[in-house]
């Protein structure tokens, strides 16, 4: 088995304990994205002098020589970011974003560029100036958005880790479509200088897609700049709610949901819990609204009218029908905002952690990104909001695990906790994992299964 | 029947009082987007949240501050 195909953490280790060269990983990486990545079209740029350069210079961090994957919403030294779109609202320049610094004192290298959905507006990644990115189990699937091509990247197994970025599910998303661990962490903890929406958006955090949560916990502890203890999630005391995320959800994805709720509660010794909980599907619209007022701050109706043709008709339409949102229910979301802040702070008394599905059906189509639910047909982004704009309108930290598949794509479940306690979700995850004898986490899409897998 | 038409007015007129341009297909995205944001901001804005106020300068990293 190569280095590449290893976790991060033993790429890390090996490299750490002189059994493998950097460099060789490096190389490694960069002709695994040459050879796999054409199916995939998840990195959209390397650098390979650049990648050299930082290993160079590494430090000996805990990441040192591991290359990793970043999202094209990040700015790097010699690359600005361009949000997956031919035109940004606001200024954008190449620099030291909070997150390539964190990698970079930690050692790490990175290797490329991560593909996203145009300006980070979708749940699915069908829609970018690069061209979609493609789910690795079925490549005319979405990978899930906006962060698509990160995930794209870890699942195919071009590296073992990348950073994304999540203002309404955006690192869950792609994380449960491809079979991932995505951390949503809470809100102001990990890396985010530099990002085009700092210090406006209250929504957006960055934060790490690894195959497992041991992966996704050094990445975390990277981002937040401290490592994040680990422990068993002992007595972990899950709660569950009686709503359309729980309810209006795919028999399948219901099914292995619940199933792994009831490992997780068994490997912990924990308990069971029913939580009452109003207004999950508001709390989602209250999240939209407060993220589209939020991407007002550079535009203006001139400004509108000046959007470049490059941009996708969805992106120029939505964009200007942001411009017509009603102030009055910017407020309310903010009173609604409040009110579930105060009513999860009172939930979390009684539990530990809050389990539903991630998304309520497995990956859809690129071309048609519709999903089956027990109320009808909708589009995968009305379906996906309703379970993911909680954790971001209220800060808490959410996690995104894989616990099943449907038709051969993969189903997650979503963990959120109290603020601050992200290292209790990867200690969740990580009991999950050890309850399902890791089978969910271990699982390789069709292109990254050894050759005689693929033929047997 | 009045509101219904004024929802229907609501993109064109929104979009000409601000001198916002639009062609067909821009339009028809308008069109979707608003028929499904309308009415699930039409239930927000409907909630009565009274006795729950926004947060003093909240801090989002940790839990609301006791009232």
């Amino acid at each position: 088995m190569s280095l590449l195909d290893r976790p991060l953490r033993a790429q890390a280790a090996a490299i750490a304990a002189g059994e493998a060269d950097p460099a060789d990983l490096l190389d490694a990486a960069l002709a695994r994205i040459a050879e796999r990545d054409p199916a995939l079209n998840s990195v959209v740029e390397t650098f390979p002098e650049r990648s050299r350069e930082m290993l160079a210079a590494a430090p000996e961090g805990p990441l040192r020589g591991v290359p990793v994957v970043i999202k094209d919403e990040w700015p790097l030294p010699w690359r600005a970011q361009r949000f997956g779109a031919a035109e940004m609202l606001t200024e954008v320049a190449p620099g030291e974003s909070g997150p390539y610094r964190a990698l970079r004192d930690a050692g790490a290298v990175v290797v490329g560029v991560g593909n996203m959905h145009e300006l980070g507006a979708s749940s699915t990644g069908n829609l970018s100036v690069y061209g979609p990115a493609r789910n690795p189990w079925d490549t005319e699937r979405c990978p899930g958005g906006s962060s698509s091509g990160p995930a794209a990247a870890v699942a195919g197994r071009l590296v073992a880790g990348a950073v994304g970025a999540d203002g309404i599910g955006s690192i869950r998303f792609p994380a449960a479509y491809c079979g991932l661990t995505g951390l949503k962490p809470t809100y102001g903890r990990a890396a985010m200088a530099g990002h085009h929406m700092d210090g406006i958006s209250t929504t957006i955090v960055s934060g790490p897609l690894c195959a497992d949560a041991a992966d996704a916990r050094l990445l975390a502890g990277t981002l937040f700049g401290e490592q994040l203890p680990a422990g068993e999630a002992a007595g972990l005391r899950v709660g569950i709610v009686r709503d359309t995320v729980t309810d209006d959800v795919a028999p399948a994805v219901r099914d292995a949901c619940e199933e792994a709720i009831r490992a997780l509660v068994a490997e912990t010794g924990g308990e069971l819990v029913e939580v009452e909980l109003a207004d999950i599907v508001p709390a989602a619209m209250a999240t939209v609204l407060i993220a589209n007022a939020e991407g007002l701050a550079g535009l203006s109706p001139d400004r509108a009218n000046r959007l470049d043709p490059e941009l996708s008709p969805i992106a120029r339409g939505l964009i200007k029908y942001r411009l017509l949102l009603p102030a009055a229910a910017s407020v309310k979301s903010g009173q609604l905002r409040a009110a579930m802040r105060r009513r999860l702070a009172a939930a979390f008394a009684g539990v530990d952690a809050i389990a539903w599905p991630t998304v309520p059906a497995v990956a859809p189509p690129l071309e048609a990104p519709l999903v089956e639910l027990p109320s009808g047909t909708v589009t995968a982004d009305q379906a996906n909001v309703r379970g993911a704009g909680l954790a971001n309108l209220t800060g808490i930290p959410a996690i995104s695990v894989p616990v099943g598949f449907d038709g051969g794509l993969p189903i997650a479940l979503q963990l959120q906790a109290g603020w601050g306690e992200d290292a209790l979700l990867l200690d969740a995850a990580e009991a999950l994992e050890r309850a399902t004898d890791r089978r969910w986490v271990e699982a390789l899409p069709p292109l990254a299964r050894p050759a005689e897998a693929t033929e047997a | 029947m009045e509101a219904l038409d004024q929802a229907a007015d609501f993109v064109p007129s929104g979009l000409a009082a601000l001198g916002i341009e639009a062609d067909e297909t821009e339009l028809a995205v308008i069109g979707a987007a608003h028929a499904t944001f309308w009415p699930a901001i039409l239930e927000l804005l409907e909630m009565d949240l009274g006795d729950n106020p926004p947060e003093r300068s909240p801090d989002l990293s940790r839990p609301p501050a006791e009232r």
